[in-house]
């Protein structure tokens, strides 16, 4: 591969960066293109040595993600960093998509449990439009008191939905510097 | 070896190249790669994400030959990560090379 190939294929491989970091990136290889053929190496000699560019721009776009994802919490920035820690090794499906599919499900199935509970007097109202003579004093008090806890579980929902996401963002930082082999302990 | 294992005592390798003198991505490679084998490109990502980190600054400067460098400086906050990679990395050592000496033994 030749200097101008290998900084194409980078640059190519880097789209989801700002124009401004992946100029930063390049005047890295470049600099260091720059100095390897001052020293008398050929430009295939470099690029070997430096390896695939498709594994540097997977490395430089999991630290980006995560990032991003410290600063806004929105379901695609997590998405996208889920993607992002994967992109790191094959491995990881399980240990990162597993869980993440899981904690997703159980958090959906728990806010569908809040909003139909809300909208037990809904029901209520449609069974006396309905049967107008099955007015039942039990139905009614039931119903009143299943919407007074679905907009409680709501409510603790909101909490445990955030908490959860944070939780999984550390989750996924951690993963990343174990697939990265980081020698940082957990203290 | 390894090649995960590597790229965490890559770090290692960086934060204690840059202990003593400020030096450029380029030399950083070149001394690394003079002593372990490792895909040169992954250095630069790992820079990256330790100037953010910021563990180290940077700093241009003009070279006799050929165009200007950028140099990397450890901060405070990157020697004191480095005290700690040390710490670590003396624990882990020492508790496989034990581990090493006893298997031996017992073969």
């Amino acid at each position: 591969m030749t200097k101008d190939q290998f900084l194409s294929e980078l640059d190519k491989r880097l789209k989801g960066f700002s124009y401004r970091e992946r100029q930063d990136i390049l005047m890295d290889y470049e600099e260091h293109f720059a100095i390897g053929l001052a020293e008398g190496k050929t430009e295939e000699e470099i690029a070997e040595r430096l390896g695939s560019p498709s594994q540097i721009a997977k490395e430089m776009m999991a630290t980006y993600h995560l990032e991003k994802v410290d600063h806004h919490l929105t379901a695609g920035n997590i998405i996208r960093a889920v993607w992002a820690v994967i992109g790191l090794g094959f491995f990881n499906i399980v240990i990162v998509l597993g869980p993440f599919i899981a904690l997703a499900s159980i958090i959906i199935s728990l806010w569908a449990v809040s909003v139909s509970f809300t909208l037990s007097p809904l029901m209520f109202l449609v069974g006396i439009i309905i049967h107008p003579n099955h007015f039942l004093l039990f139905d009614l008090f039931s119903c009143i008191a299943l919407c007074g806890i679905g907009i409680l579980i709501g409510i603790g929902m909101y909490y445990v939905t955030k908490a959860v996401a944070l939780g999984f963002i550390r989750y996924l930082k951690y993963n990343a510097s174990l697939v990265k082999g980081g020698l940082k302990r957990e203290s | 070896m390894n090649v995960q294992f590597k790229k965490g005592v890559l770090e290692l390798c960086v934060l204690v190249l840059l202990n003593k003198q400020d030096r450029y991505g380029y030399e950083l490679v070149q001394k690394i790669s003079d002593q372990i084998e490792i895909s040169e490109g992954t250095v630069y990502p790992l820079l990256r994400r330790l100037t953010k980190e910021e563990y180290f600054t940077t700093y241009l400067k003009e070279s006799t030959e050929g165009p200007s460098r950028k140099y990397y400086k450890l901060t405070e906050k990157g020697r004191r990560y480095l005290d700690q990679l040390l710490r670590d990395w003396e624990a882990f050592t020492n508790g496989v090379n034990q581990l090493i000496k006893e298997g031996v033994k017992s073969d």
